[in-house]
């Protein structure tokens, strides 16, 4: 299995690219824009790392895009994300699915319900003693029933209050999380600076937002930020590069048509 | 067992926005989709023919753009969609809806039982259901939080009513109706969107249908919306409470007792 | 189509309410029915019937609630709901009687037979009537309901269809203060061998034992959602309604994370409830809720967040966790 330390070590990004939308029309067209991007990232020698429902909007998995358009996988550039919002079936045939593709890395996260999604349910992963299933048991059944195939990481919310989402770190951990993954910083963040104090050995990347509006980034993290802050995302990248020089990044709504090839030389 | 699976497509509001003024929902009805309790309706066939074998067919009725909740159906696991649309069968109430959509039925023939979510999210009836098994002059089951099948011609329903539930057996064919906790449904696969795509989605129009044009639309429904309008503002302003527990708790009760309900 | 001339329409006469009849007991909603009906009669210069149909009806004269008739079908083959064996009756008795305008309760039970009885009639349905009134000239009601989940109330004629068919939502109308002075005449009928089924059976029926008061019969609502967090703060939620007593809600979020059956969701994909106090704790209040209870009277909001959809809908926004404050709450009514 490859180790997440070489993302870092190598200067790998971490792209994310969203799958297409349940909703789409033109799904044909969406699925040629997805291999575009998909294709361009390994080409890069980047990470592409697919999302799972975001914001709770149903898109397709990544495992079957993945396998219907017969896209390369290699372990150490392909991350899938996975949430808590599926059914036993759905969940093993998308683990299932992952091991035989040869996706490694897995983001274990919570994840956003909605209407149509249907929420993992503690009995079905044979938990008793919790209310409601989160990315810790979730990582726990991954480890069970799937031990030593997948880089199992975690999401870290510099934007929760800190005791909690540190407890809720530390249970991840324990519960086999061997990388993490910020939410989005746009600067210096004394959260993530106890994560680095706190956890020297494990791997820490910081999601870097790309898009220029702020708007979107206050909706997805419920944290406001002012409506005319300037925003240059390129300029941030950088600044997070000489910041964080211990950390990956990862690159959330990136422009490929705009800002792809700005980036190519950033991260040295 | 051959079902039919009746469904609709409904205007859908994506975030709740609250006017300060009236304290009323500010609706955005910018999408259409597939009507909530359908996609129950839908699982229920789906597993039903997994189980039993058959066939499961998608009906409805609305405008050509409906043929979009036909294709997601396919998705489902459906075997073919059927789509009502013809300006006769326009502005249609609950009792030509259920006549255009019970004339159908008997067109596709053979049909053992026919499922419909318990009521559509836009007009909120629940009256198209049982007014296709009266049209039919089937038997009817409603609020259904389960089917078995108990023999070749009958089922064993799990009825809900306001108190708890009955067991009903009821002889096919029939019609039912189905609410949320029935199942979970699906979730469609790439694999069988790309397959819904070139689906075959057929097309009816009221001959197909060998329908009484007359009792079809607008001319064939006895009931006539004369006016609309949104309902009263709720109240003017909210009431805020902070402060600590026992103050919050202490304030609310002087709340309720000033509107004399403690 | 089959519409009815003005001659036609002058034979149907009174207003009819269907009672609801469960274990022989005739439920309030019969009551609710009988007040409005008996306003529409008043104005119309008509009658009201009332129609029962069950089996060993206990006190079904209700003259003293405003009905001048009582039409009673007593069997024990009406023990259970049996959806068209009732309506085929009602549909003999309709074509027998000619009433101009029928009532029924919006329940499961009102909105599963009343739609058959109104395609074998061919006349106008108008399902969750929340307001009525009817034009003295003519006899049309007019029959007002929400859609949209209450966001459009959209008033309703069917003026050439006699009779005029409308379900009513429950606990809308008021029940009326007895009079039992008031009397009147009691038909009784029979179930003709044409109205029988034999296809049919209930084999069983089951009461929730898990909330002793229903969503639909509640006036509190104490719900809950994500911010209840689990069982937990559900037995929470249930001590006080039990306290002042009230029913348990939930959103669907809450539903879906398995804390409470679905029988106690409200919402668009659970039930449109309309209660004289609705207490959302930790329900943010995404618009599939807020159709399903904005039309409650008194809306309070207890949420650690000031700023959601839910608080800003609230008559009574309260800003701070609903674990610290429900305890305190029920402190505060057992002092008094």
């Amino acid at each position: 299995m490859h180790n997440p330390l070489d993302h870092i070590k190598n200067k790998i990004y971490h792209v994310e690219i969203l799958p297409p939308k349940q909703e789409s029309t033109k799904l044909l067209a969406d699925l040629d824009v997805f291999k575009e991007k998909y294709l361009r990232v390994m080409d890069s020698g980047y990470c592409a790392c697919i999302t799972d429902n975001a914001m709770g909007l149903m898109a397709f998995q990544g495992h079957e895009i993945i396998e219907e358009m017969n896209l390369p996988v290699h372990p150490d550039q392909i991350m899938i994300h996975l949430n808590t919002f599926h059914t036993k079936a759905d969940l093993d045939n998308i683990l299932r699915c992952c091991k035989n593709l040869g996706i490694e890395s897995l983001l274990v996260i919570t994840g956003d319900g909605s209407d149509r999604l249907p929420k993992l349910q503690p009995s079905d992963i044979d938990e008793s003693d919790i209310e409601a299933v989160t990315s810790v048991e979730l990582l726990r059944y991954i480890q069970r029933v799937y031990p030593d195939t997948f880089v199992l990481g975690v999401a870290f919310n510099p934007y929760e209050p800190s005791d909690h989402e540190f407890a809720k770190l530390k249970r991840k951990i324990k519960a086999g999380a061997s990388f993490i993954i910020t939410q989005p910083i746009i600067e210096q963040n004394t959260q993530v600076d106890r994560l680095l104090a706190e956890y020297p050995n494990i791997p820490v990347t910081v999601e870097a937002w790309m898009s220029k509006k702020l708007s979107l980034l206050s909706d997805a993290i419920g944290y406001k930020i002012s409506e005319d802050t300037q925003f240059d995302p390129i300029a941030t990248l950088e600044m997070l590069h000489q910041t964080y020089p211990q950390c990956g990044v990862y690159l959330s709504l990136v422009g490929f048509k705009t800002q792809y090839d700005l980036i190519k030389n950033l991260w040295i | 067992m051959k079902i039919v699976v009746c469904i609709k497509q409904v205007p859908a509001s994506n975030d709740a926005k609250i006017d300060p003024q009236t304290k009323r929902i500010i609706r955005d009805t910018v999408k259409s989709i597939m009507n909530p309790f359908d996609n129950y309706a839908l699982e229920e066939g789906v597993r039903l023919r997994e189980q039993f074998g058959g066939e499961v067919i998608a009906l409805t009725m609305g405008p050509p753009a409906a043929e979009a909740i036909l294709r997601e159906a396919v998705a489902l696991g459906v075997d073919s969609g059927i789509l009502l649309s013809d300006r006769n069968f326009g502005g249609s109430d609950t009792w030509a809806t259920s006549y255009a959509l019970a004339k159908a039925i008997e067109k596709i023939g053979n049909v053992d039982l026919v499922i419909c979510g318990k009521q559509a999210i836009d007009g909120d009836t629940a009256q198209v259901g049982p007014g296709i098994a009266a049209h039919l002059d089937w038997q009817q089951a409603t609020y259904l939080m389960e089917i078995k099948r108990k023999d070749e011609r009958v089922i064993r329903t799990k009825r809900l009513h306001e108190n708890g539930y009955d067991i009903c057996e009821v002889t096919l064919p029939a019609v039912v109706t189905v609410v949320k906790g029935i199942n979970t449904p699906r979730v469609p696969t790439l694999k069988g969107r790309l397959a819904s795509l070139t689906a075959d989605i057929m097309l009816w129009k009221p001959e197909d249908i060998d329908a009484n044009i007359e009792q079809l639309g607008l001319s064939g429904s006895p009931t006539r919306v004369v006016k609309t309008e949104p309902p009263a503002p709720r109240t003017s302003s909210t009431i805020k409470i902070e402060g600590t527990p026992q103050q919050c708790a202490k304030e609310l009760v002087r709340q309720l007792r000033l509107r004399s309900i403690v | 189509m089959i519409t009815k001339t003005e001659i036609e329409k002058a034979n149907f006469r009174n207003v009819w309410v269907i009672g609801e009849v469960e274990d022989g007991n005739i439920l309030p909603v019969t009551h609710e029915l009988l007040g409005a009906a008996r306003n529409l009669a008043d104005k119309r210069g008509s009658e009201v019937w009332a129609v029962l149909m069950g089996n060993s009806i206990q006190n079904p004269h209700l003259f003293a609630f405003g009905a001048d008739v009582c039409l009673l079908v007593d069997d024990q083959r009406l023990t259970h709901f049996i959806d068209e064996l009732e309506s085929k009756i009602l549909s003999r008795l309709i074509e027998k009687y000619l009433p101009e305008i029928i009532l029924c309760g919006a329940t499961s039970r009102g909105r599963a037979l009343i739609p058959r009885v109104a395609v074998s009639s061919y006349c106008g349905l108008t399902a969750d009537c929340t307001q009525l009134d009817i034009d003295p000239d003519n006899g049309d009601l007019l029959q007002t309901r929400p859609a949209f989940g209450g966001n459009i109330l959209a008033t309703i004629r069917s003026s050439n269809h006699r009779p005029q068919i409308a379900s009513v939502r429950p606990r809308v109308m008021k029940i009326p203060q007895p009079d039992n002075d008031r009397d009147g005449i009691t038909i009784f009928e029979k179930i003709l061998p044409t109205d029988e089924i034999n296809n049919k059976k209930v084999v069983d029926v089951y009461h929730d034992s898990q909330s002793a008061i229903n969503l639909a019969d509640a006036e509190i609502i104490i719900a809950g959602g994500r911010g209840t967090h689990g069982k937990a703060g559900f037995e929470l939620l249930r001590q006080l309604a039990q306290k002042v007593g009230g029913a348990v809600g939930a959103s669907r979020a809450a539903v879906d994370s398995g804390w409470i059956p679905y029988t106690h969701q409200v919402g668009q994909t659970g039930q449109t409830v309309q209660t004289k106090i609705y207490i959302a704790c930790g329900i943010s209040g995404q618009i599939q809720h807020l159709v399903g209870m904005q039309s409650c009277d008194l809306i309070i909001a207890i949420d650690k967040n000031p700023d959601t959809p839910m608080m800003q809908m609230a008559d009574i926004a309260i800003t701070g966790d609903m674990f610290e404050i429900l305890p305190e709450l029920i402190n505060e009514i057992n002092q008094r």
